[in-house]
């Protein structure tokens, strides 16, 4: 055990260290404690390493060391290993304590980041505030969203290609946001309709307009990637309007009524999720424009009652 | 004898430290431990093994110097880890969505400590507004997380959606904090003398009944684990059976559940807890041919009365 960590603590120095990679070969003949003589102990032993030191992110380099490919050199490049310099103070490292003790996420990773900028100032937070949703996905698509990279995933059965500008965690879901490559448009999508892994291109291949607001993108409610968008406005009575007002805003009332009823227009993308948030209401609320929509719904019901 | 750590967390560990020592000589051995979270006598360890490390060929001038005097330490020869190891992609996200997080919730200071610190990490990841966490702000937020400090007991307008009507309640709330997307407060409720979760957004009017709680009184009900408690499916709670096409799996997944039987040709049985008429009519209203209730007789028209109901309005 002690040997594995020393050998693993000489394997990122001496790959930090180097200038040009080094052949397995050429570590087993350097770093210490030992690799072993047996070619395929020793080969599975360094993929052990490796492995471990990929988990905790360091970032090891292959390349080839002759024109043919046949051999592999290995090396950490100091621009990829190193942290930049923050310069946080104590109070800043104090804050950020804080935020990773109060907002929780499952899996710990604030607090393993939190170590590499300085670990623990202050005292933390004495209870959680807020815990927040773990989508896997999610490291993956900032990632990419960082090196501005395009993706390419499937999503609610159709295969999508989009220049990621932000992640956004709203209401307890995430949503990636960008520019819709197929459509020509800005679009959001719900991280966890995403199937399968998502494909990143090669970074630095787009640049995102400055004034990006991936927040607005969600709220918006871009979020469905059908073409259709339409207005629609729904009648809703005194008794739920404030509810409803809090959730849409201000900005989507168009008509008071005396009796406390709310006239609200939202942007539709998605006629089923509009429908369910609809019958939600159950008998409050009463979906006024346009036709189709409001035909779509009585069609809905009536089915319903003659079932 | 204790149990052998694992290599992984420790390796991550001496990677963190190393490059903070070099930056912060005459550091101290308590210090280091508090900071890196570990006992003394684990932060010796640590520090013990690195002067049996350093780089080929391991001669006196290669590895790595430490030096330990009146419990501060110094550590020399160690120019390669003078900088800490980049976050991964998913430390980068858990440490800037929770800044984003508190930042946003409601009397924090949007020029403090935090806001600089978060700053300086989003421009050194090339991430500058490239997360945004929206834990929203009902309006109520603020008065009940006031009400919880002082012990205030409260009357609350609350509306109840699985009912789907409103209600008034007198309550000793003790813990707002968010989950699952939106904000609760633990509270007492006198009215169902038990505790209860309510959703503040739902919370539609506040008075002060000039009453304050004795906290200790809820010791025993103050459970931080007990998120989970939105609904808990209470033995007396009526049964229904609903048959599940497809499409509408996903209410197997959504729900607390009695039994779920996958069938051959795709569609389900399910039987639900259902403590309100209104939460299983809405869910019936908006999976429409999807769900029909097999069981019991009693509730087999619950879909086509309620849809009568809502059709009516649009009818005059």
């Amino acid at each position: 055990m002690v040997d594995r960590l020393e050998r693993l603590v000489n394997l990122t120095a001496t790959l930090l260290d180097t200038r040009r990679p080094l052949s397995l070969e050429e570590l087993a003949d350097r770093v210490e404690p030992r690799y072993p003589d047996d070619l395929a102990a020793r080969r599975r032993q360094f993929e052990r390493d490796k492995e471990t030191l990929r988990e905790l992110g360091v970032p090891i380099s292959v390349e080839t060391l002759d024109g043919f490919g046949a051999e592999q050199g290995y090396r950490i490049k100091p621009s990829d290993y190193y942290l930049p310099a923050l310069d946080l103070d104590d109070a800043e490292l104090a804050a950020l304590h804080v935020a990773v003790t109060a907002v929780r996420f499952e899996g710990g990773a604030g607090l393993d980041a939190l170590a590499k900028l300085g670990g623990r100032a202050g005292e933390g937070a004495a209870t959680a505030l807020a815990e927040l949703a773990v989508e896997p996905l999610v490291p993956a698509l900032f990632d990419a969203v960082r090196k501005r990279a395009s993706l390419t995933f499937d999503h609610r059965g159709s295969e999508r290609h989009i220049d990621p500008y932000g992640v956004v965690l709203r209401y307890g879901h995430w949503y990636v946001v960008g520019h819709d490559r197929d459509r020509n448009a800005p679009r959001a999508f719900r991280v966890d309709r995403i199937e399968g892994a998502p494909v990143a291109g090669r970074p630095g291949a787009f640049d995102p307009p400055h004034d990006v607001d991936a927040g607005a993108m969600v709220r918006e409610r871009l979020t469905y990637g059908d073409d259709r968008r339409v207005d629609a406005r729904v009648l809703v009575d005194a008794t739920r309007a404030a509810l409803v007002v809090d959730e849409l805003g201000d900005d989507a009332v168009v008509t008071r009524h005396d009796d406390g009823a709310v006239e609200v227009v939202l942007r539709v993308v998605n006629p089923e999720a509009f429908r369910g948030w609809v019958l939600d209401l159950l008998e409050h609320a009463e979906v006024l424009e346009p036709p189709e929509l409001r035909a779509d719904l009585v069609a809905w019901l009536t089915a319903l009652v003659s079932a | 004898m204790s149990p052998r750590p694992l290599v992984g967390p420790r390796l991550q560990r001496v990677l963190a430290l190393v490059p903070w020592v070099l930056a912060h000589p005459g550091a101290t051995v308590a210090e280091l431990a508090a900071r890196f979270e570990v006992s003394e006598p684990e932060l010796e360890r640590d520090l013990a093994l690195l002067p049996l490390c350093g780089l080929p060929p391991y001669t006196a001038d290669r590895l790595i110097d430490v030096t330990m005097i009146d419990g501060e330490v110094e550590i020399r020869l160690a120019e390669y880890f003078e900088r800490p190891l980049r976050l991964t992609p998913a430390e980068g996200v858990a440490l800037l969505a929770a800044g984003r997080a508190l930042l946003s919730v409601p009397g924090s200071d949007a020029a403090g400590p935090l806001a600089t610190a978060l700053d300086t990490l989003e421009q050194a990841l090339d991430a500058k507004g490239r997360i945004t966490v929206d834990v929203g702000s009902p309006g109520q937020l603020e008065r009940l997380q006031q009400a919880a400090l002082d012990h205030e007991r409260l009357e609350l307008d609350y509306y109840s959606f699985a009912r789907d009507e409103m209600t008034t309640r007198v309550v000793d709330p003790w813990r707002v904090f968010h989950a699952f997307g939106s904000w609760y407060v633990a509270a007492w409720c006198h009215r169902a003398g038990a505790e209860r979760l309510f959703r503040v957004d739902r919370v539609r009017g506040v008075r002060a009944t000039g009453e304050r709680f004795d906290p200790a009184e809820h010791a025993d009900h103050n459970d931080p684990e007990a998120l989970d408690a939105v609904y808990r499916p209470r033995p007396d709670d009526p049964r229904v059976t609903l048959r599940l096409a497809p499409e509408a799996g996903w209410v197997v997944e959504s729900f607390p559940h009695e039994r779920a039987k996958a069938r051959r040709d795709g569609s389900w049985e399910v039987v639900l807890a259902v403590s309100e008429a209104a939460w299983l009519e809405r869910l019936l209203l908006t999976l429409g041919p999807a769900a029909t209730v097999t069981a019991p007789a009693s509730a087999r028209r619950l879909a086509a009365d309620a849809a009568a109901r809502v059709l009516a309005r649009y009818e005059q």
